[in-house]
């Protein structure tokens, strides 16, 4: 079911948290929120469910206006960050629950309940309290139970961050495929943009209560339309280049290096500041123009290094490169900067193209 | 290791254990010991003498538990003039020359009353002008044991045997036992308790006040957190306040309050006669009446800890869990019914249970408000006691006989807290400790 936030706004007392949101999810989409913390998705989260009140804007589910329906008719599952099982019940009785308040009969829960929960690969822990499970476990349960009455929507707060790095990745998946064949509409609240981009059909990026971006992950890395979004898309990080607008060239400040404007964009006038976004696999790169500068800081990843490339200016580039044994700290290179795919930004962040 | 029993675990359990021993073994093992006595005013806690009363002697008369004979020998006031007796009035200070004349004329005679007595003193010359002196001067010839304290069992033996009354011993032993003023151990006691009616009636009373204010806490208890939990915390706060004043208020302020309220010129009458009512007692008007404001003042003030503990109880619930069950689409009293009672049990246990303890020994707001009335009717056990052991009209306080009913009272208290502990599964509820040792 498609979901549509219009203008919504949400304050607490006086404080302002989210102003003005617009953003619509696809029927049957994955949809990330993604954003710093503090930025307002746990907020925009529970009001969509209801367990918060719109102060302003209406949020709709398919054609419906649900801005003033009761979290209890609003049919959403929702699985919370640190879970919200009841200890008190089995897990039968947890995931049983929503079934449960409709009145629904017994013999039909039992159906539904074993139903879902092989879905969800937990069928031998239903006779278990919560406290006995490991967080991965109580984190099945708690999607067993968020889908168990066929939500129209789905919203899941930053449900793996609880889990270790290996669980992490299988849960992504996991939750994936149950999203996929239960065709369920869906948005999973997360901090971490790996998780973003690698579940979700879109993105939207949020800082301080609005929506900066909405596209695909392949889109938003490389094309955000702001710093702030190149910056929180891609590890490791972005780095950037502050400089003036030379003819086709940015002289970068406090040096005589020259790093060549991409040429896809409209050529900003002469002095016009700008910020080059530069991310690491564009660097050591085997064309384009080339930078010198001194090795400041080798990381060791494994498949891959990551090479700090520090410039006579002062700013720090980053390289990924396949680990290369002629390198070594201190020592100076000349390395060349994919020019053609580095982001331009103007004073404000706003991208130019 | 957790079996082990540490030096240090024993430490911190020390000063527990003083109290325990002190403030209740203590307590409990004195009051089991007066259960056993027939402790009163009338016996003191102390020893007793022995005094034979003209009382004593018309109920041996009405039992029939001594024979005729003895009777009249017990009862019998003669006077005899013999050595013991001459000695006795010599140490009181008669004079020895009317002492002589005695011994001289009247030696070995006995004399079945005072007056006879009299007639014949009256015929020596020594004798004392005054006849007040005369009739004192009796007293020391006297053989009557009849009104007289004797502080040991052999003094009122020689008493009785110099009285002339020849009794065997089966017979002296029920004279010694009735004239006894001291304590003794019996089990007279529960045997009066199980046979009287009125101490069923107040059994009966005691389990209805029970029972009724105890629902009343718990559920108004619920009632209040459930409601208040609910409500913006400002406001909250403040109606928790206002049901915690019955508590924090002195027992007399608050019960005065109720009787401005309850009676016939107080304020519930007042605003009824507006209407036209006629004033009534609603405090001791009638047996219902008497048991509502009952029930009323006890509920009230019971109702707060209730209120406070299933508060923070419900406080201590992770709302992330109150959210879960909205969306999952429970109603209010879905989500009160099924996710916050249950969370509830051990607060609902721990108040039942210590309300229950502490009802069947209260009794001052009763005390301060009906004072068991009307007629009796909301007396209840611990009140009972109380009126027994400590404070009565007639002013004959039988500590034994109050003691054995606490005693009752303290036996029904802990047989209700182990089936307490039984029926909610204690054990159960006893998490293990979260730090393994
Ligand atoms: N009940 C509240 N009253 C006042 N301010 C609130 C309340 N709840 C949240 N906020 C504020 O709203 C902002 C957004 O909070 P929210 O919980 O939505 O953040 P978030 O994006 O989910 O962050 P995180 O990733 O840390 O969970 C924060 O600045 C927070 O301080
Ligand atoms: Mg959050």
């Amino acid at each position: 079911m498609r979901i549509l936030l219009d203008k919504f706004t949400k304050k607490f007392d006086d404080t302002v948290v989210i102003n003005d949101m617009d953003l619509e999810i696809k029927d049957g989409e994955l949809m990330a929120l993604l954003g710093p913390s503090g930025c307002g998705k746990s907020t925009t989260l529970f009001s969509i469910c209801g367990i918060y009140q719109c102060s302003g804007g209406r949020i709709l589910f398919g054609d419906r206006d649900v801005s003033n329906v009761s979290s209890q008719q609003r049919n959403v599952g929702v699985v919370f960050q640190n879970y919200a099982l009841y200890p008190h019940m089995s897990i039968y009785e947890n995931i049983a629950f929503p079934l449960m308040v409709k009145k629904m009969d017994a013999a039909q829960i039992k159906k539904e309940v074993h139903a879902i929960a092989k879905l969800v690969h937990i069928g031998d822990l239903l006779e278990r309290r919560p406290s006995q499970l490991s967080g991965g476990q109580q984190q099945r349960v708690a999607l067993c139970r968020a889908l168990v009455r066929r939500p129209d929507v789905l919203l899941l707060d930053e449900p793996l961050a609880n889990l270790d790095a290996k669980l992490r990745l299988e849960m992504r998946s996991e939750i994936r495929r149950i999203q996929q064949e239960t065709g369920i509409t869906a948005i999973l609240v997360t901090h971490d943009q790996v998780e973003a981009m690698s579940m979700c059909d879109r993105i939207a990026l949020m800082d301080e209560g609005k929506v900066l971006q909405v596209t695909t992950p392949n889109d938003m890395y490389h094309n955000p339309q702001t710093d702030f979004v190149a910056s929180f898309l891609g590890n490791p990080p972005i780095a950037f280049l502050e400089g003036e607008v030379a003819g086709n060239q940015v002289l970068l400040n406090g040096s005589q290096l020259k790093v060549a404007l991409p040429s896809s964009i409209r050529q900003p006038d002469n002095g016009t500041k700008v910020r080059l976004g530069v991310r690491p696999e564009l660097v050591g790169t085997d064309r384009g123009n080339a930078v010198a500068g001194r090795i400041s800081f080798i990381e060791t990843q494994g498949r891959e290094n990551l090479y700090d490339l520090t410039l006579d200016n002062g700013a720090v580039l980053r390289s990924i490169q396949a680990v290369r044994s002629d390198i070594s700290m201190g020592q100076t290179a000349n390395w060349n900067i994919d020019t053609e795919r580095v982001l331009v930004f103007d004073t404000n962040g706003q991208r130019l193209l | 290791m957790r079996q082990r029993i540490g030096l240090l675990g024993l430490g911190f359990m020390a000063p527990a254990m003083i109290m325990v021993v002190v403030f209740f073994l203590i307590p409990v093992i004195m009051t089991a010991f007066f259960a056993f006595t027939n402790m009163g005013t009338a016996t003191g806690v102390s020893g007793g003498e022995y005094l034979l009363t003209p009382k004593i002697i018309k109920q041996f008369e009405a039992n029939q538990t001594l024979d005729e004979k003895v009777i009249t020998a017990l009862g019998s006031s003669s006077y005899i003039v013999n050595k013991t007796n001459l000695a006795r009035a010599k140490e009181a200070g008669l004079k020895s020359k009317y002492l002589g004349e005695i011994d001289k004329k009247l030696h070995g005679k006995t004399f079945a009353s005072r007056r006879q007595f009299e007639r014949a003193l009256k015929k020596l010359k020594s004798r004392p002008r005054n006849t007040r002196a005369l009739i004192k001067s009796t007293a020391h010839f006297s053989n009557s044991v009849l009104n007289t304290r004797y502080e040991t069992l052999g003094d009122f033996k020689t008493a009785l045997s110099n009285n002339g009354a020849i009794l065997a011993e089966p017979q002296l032993k029920i004279v010694t036992q009735a004239s006894y003023t001291g304590w003794i151990w019996t089990t007279d006691n529960f045997t009066t308790m199980f046979s009287k009616p009125d101490t069923w009636f107040v059994a009966v009373n005691t389990l209805v006040y029970v029972v009724l204010v105890l629902a009343f806490n718990i559920f108004f208890g619920l009632f209040l957190s459930l409601t208040t939990f609910y409500l913006p915390t400002g406001q909250s706060v403040f109606f928790r306040a206002i049901w915690l004043l019955p508590r924090i208020s002195p027992p007399v302020l608050y019960v005065l309050l109720w009787k401005w309220l309850t009676w016939d010129t107080g304020f519930i009458s007042t605003v009824l006669g507006w209407f036209g009512m006629a004033p009534y007692n609603f405090m001791l008007g009638s047996v219902e009446s008497a048991w509502t404001v009952v029930i009323l003042i006890n509920g009230f003030v019971g109702a707060s800890l209730g209120m406070i503990l299933f508060s923070s109880a419900i406080q201590a619930i992770p709302t992330s869990i109150l959210y879960a069950s909205e969306v999952d689409g429970a109603n209010r009293w879905q989500q009160i019914r099924y996710i916050i009672l249950p969370q509830l049990r051990w607060p609902i246990l721990f108040t039942t249970s210590y309300t229950t303890l502490s009802l069947l020994t209260s009794f001052e707001y009763i005390l301060l408000s009906t004072r068991g009335g009307p007629g009796g009717t909301t007396n209840v056990w611990a009140l009972e006691a109380y009126f027994t052991a400590l404070n009565n009209y007639s002013g004959n306080l039988q500590y034994g006989y109050g003691a054995a009913m606490a005693l009752v009272l303290v036996t029904i208290g802990i047989s209700v807290s182990l089936l307490y502990l039984r029926l909610f599964k204690f054990d159960d509820l006893v998490t293990r400790p979260r730090i393994e040792s």
